[in-house]
């Protein structure tokens, strides 16, 4: 096994072995699997017990399809008051006049029994009115609040992800060089070895956790029954965040290393990693504006420069319907940063890992032989 | 054999330091097979960048090291064993997992570097430690494994920087004996020390760095011969400017009168002093390397 593989495969084995990363994982799943139930467990009540007192059963169900609805009688009007105060019921119907209820009326099934109401009275007097026909000429907005919920999400992981995996890296860098291990292993490894199984190995834990987010999200989403409102390519948007991601990690965890290889000690990785933790977050309020306004000139633009592409690309995509030209062009654009940021972070790291000692100037860096 | 051949090295200056250093001078020396190569110097002498540049973790401005003949490359590094002034280990790693992980990036397979890791802790006394973190080890523990990461692949040639400082009389023999096994298995070994005692009871050979030079450089012996030994005389009670002529100094103890010289006529010496009494001792005092280093460095 070559060098980058054996660091990369230390570098899993080491966290996959830490408390931290498995109740990281497992608390993570929860989030998500909360979140895909949350519409479901906050969104309004879809059923509605309903009592009758010398009334005729109102045809709700014919107005309300989507709604359940299930009819008691009860002899008199105290009997009815009490069952509406004990919360048996929702509503009751008395002498098809009143309608009884604990408090205010639950707005929709208030409107509901209005309208069904008038229609029943209207209808027996023979007078019956077509419903409206409701007809859209805009874009298709079916899918928007699902776009919208999923593109939030997203955003977010993305995010969580990118920077924490990023930090690993800046601080993987340093406790190697700040503990001189770094000497032990540059006289069996290549520095790009070293630093390729680095990104090689947190990448790959990153992608694990990627990939539970993602396992857990849309199964539960299936099983909470809202995967019913997703919109369609859910498989195509799964694998471009998946890509995606691996892009904003390797760009950003090359200058990660870069800039941690500056310095000797863990207190100093923060303030060295301040520019770049200044670039994810632009991406990420980018990203989080485009989770609104996926098709404004903002998203848009941002969303064909690299490294802010890598977050606000994949939540452009999932917030609206992005045209495949454009995904080509922006993820191209990546495709050709990648590479380049990677070279430069590895020179960076080659000639800055073992100048141990106060914190080095990254011109400085540059400009030595 | 391990040749080191007029290795220069310059540090450029740097903001808080701005005058360039060098380093290196142009320092040269040879490391025969199995022989034990005590390196010393005054601190900031040019032992520790010497040795990284063998190593590979720095690279010369000019010069060359090479093996048996060949300059050496990162392939024969990989069967070099290292261990760096600041020692480095995982600390939250486990100890045996460590050794393993060094001994594959050495190019090991799986089952010889269980084999060789079982091995290692049970010569260095930590067979019960293998599953502890480093970092729940002491000090004296943690250099074990630190010897055990720098032998674990069994190398060729084995480089020491200061491998027993800071540590107590007993494992410095237990680290003494490792080093000594290896090296009668033809082994190079090189290693740098403030301990100078130790340096001259281990080493066959040792070299003095001087501000980036090798100032002295052979074996304890041949050091002693060209460095001129002080002759040393006591005269019981001898008979009043019996050292008249003689060069040297004569200092008196209640009857002993005790001459030190360098130079001479010995012989000369020896037939005055049995004429003026008797010659309680008479013999050249060997300079101790401590003698040699201050001579050599002055």
């Amino acid at each position: 096994m070559n060098g980058l593989m054996l660091v990369a495969r230390r570098e899993i084995m080491t966290q996959l072995r830490t408390k931290g990363f498995v109740i990281g994982l497992l608390i993570t799943a929860v989030l998500v699997a909360a979140v895909s139930f949350a519409p479901k467990v906050l969104g309004g009540e879809d059923s509605y017990t309903l009592g009758t007192v010398n009334s005729q059963q109102l045809p709700l169900q014919a107005a309300a399809p989507d709604t359940k609805f299930e009819w008691r009688q009860f002899p008199d009007e105290n009997a009815a008051t009490q069952a509406v105060v004990d919360g048996d019921v929702d509503a009751v119907l008395v002498n098809g006049t009143k309608v009884l209820t604990d408090g205010q009326v639950d707005g929709e099934l208030g409107v509901l029994l209005q309208s069904v109401n008038r229609e029943v009275k209207l209808g027996a007097a023979g007078v019956s009115i077509p419903p409206l026909q409701m007809q859209s000429v805009g874009a298709d907005t079916r899918y928007e609040s699902a776009r919208t919920g999923i593109a939030v999400v997203l955003v977010l992981v993305l995010f969580m992800l990118i920077i924490g995996q990023v930090m690993m890296v800046a601080m993987g860098v340093v406790e190697e060089k700040g503990s001189r291990i770094v000497e032990i292993l540059l006289s069996t490894v290549r520095p790009w070895q070293l630093l390729g199984g680095k990104i090689v190995g947190l990448g790959t834990l990153g992608l694990i956790n990627m990939v539970t987010i993602l396992v857990v999200g849309l199964g539960s989403a299936m099983a909470s029954g809202i995967a019913t409102d997703f919109p369609p390519g859910i498989p195509g948007l799964v694998a471009a965040v998946l890509v995606w991601f691996v892009l904003g990690y390797l760009f950003f965890a090359a200058l990660a290393a870069a800039f941690g290889s500056l310095v000797s000690r863990q207190e100093e990785v923060g303030s060295v990693l301040t520019p770049l933790t200044m670039l994810i977050m632009i991406a990420y309020l980018v990203a989080f504006y485009a989770t609104n306004d996926p098709t404004g000139t903002l998203a848009t633009v941002v969303s064909y420069i690299p490294p802010f592409s890598s977050m606000v690309m994949p939540v452009r995509m999932a917030a609206t319907e992005v045209p495949l030209w454009e995904v080509a062009v922006s993820m191209g654009a990546m495709l050709l940063a990648v590479p380049v940021v990677l070279a430069f972070g590895a020179k960076i790291y080659e000639r800055a890992v073992l100048r141990t000692g106060a914190r080095l100037k990254l011109g400085d860096v540059l400009r030595a032989k | 054999m391990l040749e080191i051949n007029e290795l220069r090295k310059r540090f450029a200056g740097s903001p808080g330091s701005p005058v360039a250093k060098i380093a290196l001078d142009g320092i040269s020396f040879t490391v025969r097979p199995g022989e034990m190569f005590g390196f010393v110097g005054a601190n900031g002498a040019g032992k520790t960048t010497t040795m990284r540049i063998v190593m590979g973790v720095l690279q010369a401005d000019s010069g060359s090291v090479s093996l048996r003949g060949e300059p050496i490359g990162p392939g024969d590094r990989r069967r070099f064993g290292y261990m760096p002034e600041e020692r480095g280990l995982y600390q939250k790693m486990r100890v045996g997992e460590q050794i393993e992980y060094f001994g594959r990036l050495h190019g090991m397979s799986a089952a010889a570097v269980k084999k060789a890791t079982d091995d290692l802790l049970e010569q260095l006394g930590l067979t019960e430690r293998r599953n502890d973190a480093v970092q729940a080890l002491s000090l004296g523990n943690q250099q074990r494994v630190q010897l055990a990461v720098a032998l674990v692949h069994d190398p060729e040639l084995l480089i020491l920087d200061e491998p027993f400082s800071g540590l107590d009389p007993i494992a410095v023999d237990a680290l003494a004996t490792v080093l000594q096994e290896r090296c009668r298995g033809g082994v190079p070994v090189i290693f740098s020390s403030h301990q100078l005692e130790l340096v001259e009871r281990l080493c066959d050979s040792v070299g003095i760095v001087s501000a980036g030079r090798m100032v002295a450089a052979g074996t304890v012996a041949g050091l002693r011969a060209a460095e001129a030994g002080e002759l040393r005389v006591v005269v019981r009670d001898p008979a009043p400017g019996w050292a008249d002529g003689l060069p040297g100094t004569v200092t008196v103890d209640g009857d002993r009168h005790i001459l030190r010289c360098t130079g001479g006529d010995d012989q000369e010496i020896l037939r005055r002093a049995v004429k003026a009494g008797r010659v309680e001792h008479f013999g050249a005092e060997q300079p101790s390397l401590t003698d040699i280093f201050k001579e050599a460095v002055a």
